[in-house]
Parts: structure tokens; C-alpha cells; sequence
């Protein structure tokens, strides 16, 4: 289904907003399933989903701290007078898990969407260019840093520092290591970019036109009002729970 | 001896239809003197990349030292080969010209005495001795770059390659870097210079591949020009 970016935007902001308001598990998991048949709807990379399948750990760990700290709900396994695991723990571990899960799979709605039509979308919501186009320079610089952090790695190890057996009083010295040209990098993009901005006169006229134009279409409205009907249902239903 | 050899190795870029590097096979020796060239986007630092491991090839073969390159850690290789990138700025780290020359020669175990005799003879080599206290990030490129390179060389690799060793550098300093790389040669070092410099590449003698859309379409020994 080829959809407006602003309709993408749309519905990823409305399943953030429900994953942050609702806190009941049962409540969270329908608007999970609702999100992963949006997913499917929009041929989107649905098996990327399965990937955090690597937290189980955190999960585990979230639930347990949640048992820690709330100290509501039946013990179910407890050392002394300390609860390690409460059914309310386990009950607001689930709800943390589910809200992960429901903001990851909001972002992959967007995930394949392209650059340029998502600043044009941010632009036609009024968005100020300034913030669009630090937008724009953030996401096209994310993959140079990320493969300049490699290179660096590399270059530490191959000048001998292996990384799995740094001793601990010097895991900082070699973070710093790799850090310190990561910094400098980016500090020196930044003045650059800044100077060649201004030569090729960036703000020199207050409205800019674009080239490209973005519209709603027929099926982007139909999908909107569809979303509103469903999280007016899906807020009801949470009223009734 | 063959000291690195390539089989049948092809890579290609995630998201690229063509690949990079194509069906190369090679045997390179210990003491041997090769110039890698060709157009950009030929190949040439990615079939350095590939001889690190840092890229894994998806057909073929990549053998350093009688074992596979993807049996060695990144620091196993490191001992193997010394490697020059071809941007300067992501190999230096340290606070000082000193400590950059330093770094490696330390973490190698080397007595204080050692690293500062060392550090002294690689740093003169480019006449940046007197740069020792300075930042290295504060450096033109080409400094950057020699110092980057006296890095490695103060390492003492049984093999050096080199990506586009001459890109910043003034052409005095060129012509230093060839006979120092022709005296370490002699002395028993194999070095792969990747470059499309022709001042570099002139005269040089030894081996000479030429790479073209991920091929090699010229592998010959030269003498002289």
C-alpha cells in the first residue's frame, strides 16, 4: 500500500501515544497486534521484529527489578523479607516489555521510508527548515559515523589493543582512545558544513521552495479515519478495562 | 614463500549489483614489492580491506600465512601486516605525535627505553620530531598522514600496505616516503602500495597489479619505467 509519509507519521504517533498512556498488559498487547498487522499491511520488514527476541535477558531482568522496587502483588518468590518476584512485577515487567515492543515496531513503520520525503513531510507540518534540515543532516551523517567508529575499532586493534583483554583500569584510556577522533570528526563536519552552508547562501531568503510536492490521496484519508475509528475503539475498550 | 594468497574472492557491497571485487586470485610472497592501481572505485582498498578481514569475502578464499584470514583476530592480523588507511584522521587517538608512535609499541610490551629510541628514529624519518608535543589533530593532512604512517613502520610489520600513502603529501615528502619504503623493502619487508599517484607509482619497481571495475587486469614485475 503506497502511503502518504504523513499518514506513516500519523499512525506511528498514535501507537506511541497509546503504548505511553495504557499501562495495562492486556490493553498494551491488542495495540501490539494492531501495530504488527499494520506491519504486515504495509509490507513492512516484519521479521526485524523478531530480532529482540536477543533482550530476553533484559526482559527478565526488567521484571525482576520491577519486583524489586513495587512492592504491591503477591510474593511469589521471596529471600528473607525481600520479594524477588511479585505477580505486580511481573505485571508492570510485561507492560515495560510491551511498550518496547510497541514504540520499536512504530519506528519500523517508517522504516523504509524515503529521507527526502519524510523532511518534506516534516516541512508541510510546519516544522521550521532549521530543525528539518538538522533532521536531514543527522540521519545522512549516521551511517559515515557508524562506519568511521569501525574504522577506528580496526585501527586500535590492529595497532595491537585487544579489546576483549583490556584490563579494567585501562578500558577508559582505550574508550577515550576511541573517542577522541570520533569527537574531533564530528566537531570538525560540523564547522565545515557550517562554512559551506553559508557559501552556498543557506537562509539568505526567508521562504525556500521546493521542487518536489507531497499530497494526501484518497486512500491516505480513508486509512486515517480508519486509524481514529480503531483507537477511539481501542480507548473505549481500555475504559471499560 | 607465499605469504598471502586469494582465491577465486568476490565481494560486493550490501545494496551494490555489481561487486566490488571480482573472481581475484593472487599469490603474494613475504618479501615481496607490489604497487596496486587503477581508477577510483576499481577495488583496490577493498581488496586491502579484504586481505585484513575486515571485510569477509563472499565467494573464495583468503589465506594469510598458511592460515585463513578469518582465524585471526583483528590483532592477530595486526602482527601479521601493518596497514596505513587511507584517511589518517581514523588512526590517530592519542594526545600527542609521541604517544601516537608510542601507542602501539607500549601495548606490544616494549621497555620505555625501546618505545623512546623507536619513537625517535620513526619520527625523524619525516622530520616531525620537533612536531612530538603537538596534537595530532591540530596537524595539516599530510603530517596527519605521516604520522600515521611512521605509526605503523615504528611497529615493524613482516608486511606493510599502504592505501593512498601519498594523498596529502608535498612532493619532497614523497620522494622521501619511496626510498624509505625502498630501503624497508630491502631489508626484508614486502609492502603493497595502493595508489593512483603516478609520481608514487613511477620508478617503482617490483610488482605491479592493475585493477579495473573489481578486475585485475595487468599483473606484471617491472623494473624500471
Amino acid at each position: 500500500m503506497q502511503l502518504d509519509i504523513r499518514t506513516k507519521l500519523f499512525i506511528a504517533a498514535i501507537f506511541s501515544v497509546l503504548a505511553l498512556v495504557y499501562q495495562n498488559p492486556i490493553m498494551l498487547a491488542i495495540v501490539l497486534v494492531l501495530n504488527l498487522l499494520a506491519l504486515i499491511l504495509f509490507r513492512m520488514p516484519f521479521n526485524i521484529f523478531f530480532g529482540f527476541r536477543k533482550f530476553i535477558y533484559m526482559y527478565v531482568i526488567l521484571i525482576i527489578i520491577q519486583s524489586l522496587f513495587v512492592k504491591s502483588g503477591e510474593p511469589l518468590i521471596q529471600l528473607g523479607n525481600t520479594y524477588l518476584l511479585t505477580t505486580d512485577g511481573i505485571f508492570y515487567g510485561i507492560s515495560i516489555i510491551l511498550r518496547f515492543l510497541i514504540l520499536a515496531g512504530s519506528g519500523l513503520i517508517l522504516f523504509n521510508c524515503n529521507t527526502s520525503e519524510l523532511l518534506l513531510a516534516l516541512v508541510k507540518l510546519r516544522i521550521p527548515y532549521e530543525i528539518v534540515f538538522m533532521i536531514q543532516v543527522g540521519i545522512r551523517f549516521i551511517p559515515q559515523f557508524t562506519n568511521e567508529l569501525q574504522n577506528i575499532f580496526n585501527g586500535i586493534q590492529l595497532r595491537g589493543v585487544d579489546l576483549r583483554k583490556v584490563y579494567k583500569r585501562k578500558v577508559i584510556r582505550v574508550y577515550i582512545s576511541i573517542f577522541t577522533p570520533l569527537i574531533y570528526s564530528v566537531w570538525q563536519k560540523a564547522e565545515k558544513l557550517s562554512i559551506l552552508l553559508e557559501l552556498r547562501g543557506f537562509r539568505k531568503f526567508p521562504t525556500r521552495t521546493y521542487y518536489r510536492e507531497i499530497f494526501l490521496k484518497k486512500i491516505d484519508y480513508v486509512v486515517i479515519s480508519f486509524v481514529l475509528i480503531i483507537t477511539v475503539a481501542i480507548v473505549y475498550t481500555g475504559s471499560i478495562l | 614463500m607465499v605469504f598471502i594468497s586469494l582465491q577465486g574472492v568476490s565481494y560486493a557491497y550490501n545494496g551494490r549489483k555489481e561487486a566490488a571485487v571480482k573472481n581475484i586470485s593472487l599469490s603474494i610472497g613475504q618479501a615481496e614489492k607490489i604497487a596496486i592501481t587503477g581508477l577510483n572505485g576499481s577495488g583496490k582498498s577493498t581488496l586491502a580491506k579484504l586481505i585484513l578481514g575486515l571485510l569477509k569475502p563472499q565467494n573464495g578464499k583468503i589465506i594469510l600465512d598458511g592460515r585463513p584470514v578469518g582465524k585471526y583476530s583483528l590483532v592477530g592480523v595486526g602482527e601479521k601486516l601493518g596497514y596505513v588507511l587511507q584517511n589518517p584522521s581514523q588512526m590517530l587517538f592519542n594526545t600527542s605525535v609521541y604517544n601516537e608512535i608510542a601507542f602501539g609499541l607500549k601495548w606490544r610490551g616494549k621497555s620505555k627505553n625501546e618505545v623512546h629510541y623507536l619513537c625517535k628514529r620513526y619520527l625523524d624519518l619525516f622530520d616531525l620530531w620537533d612536531l612530538r608535543y603537538e596534537m595530532p589533530f591540530n596537524l595539516s593532512d599530510g603530517q596527519k598522514q605521516l604520522v600515521a604512517i611512521s605509526a605503523v613502520l615504528a611497529l615493524q610489520p613482516s608486511y606493510l600496505i599502504l592505501d593512498e600513502p601519498t594523498k596529502s603529501i608535498d612532493t619532497f615528502r614523497k620522494k622521501k616516503l619511496k626510498d624509505i619504503l625502498q630501503e624497508i623493502w630491502r631489508r626484508g619487508t614486502g609492502i603493497m602500495v595502493i595508489s593512483h599517484d603516478t609520481e608514487l607509482i613511477t620508478g617503482f619497481e617490483g610488482r605491479r597489479i592493475h585493477m579495473s571495475k573489481g578486475e585485475v587486469v595487468e599483473d606484471a614485475v617491472r623494473y624500471t619505467d
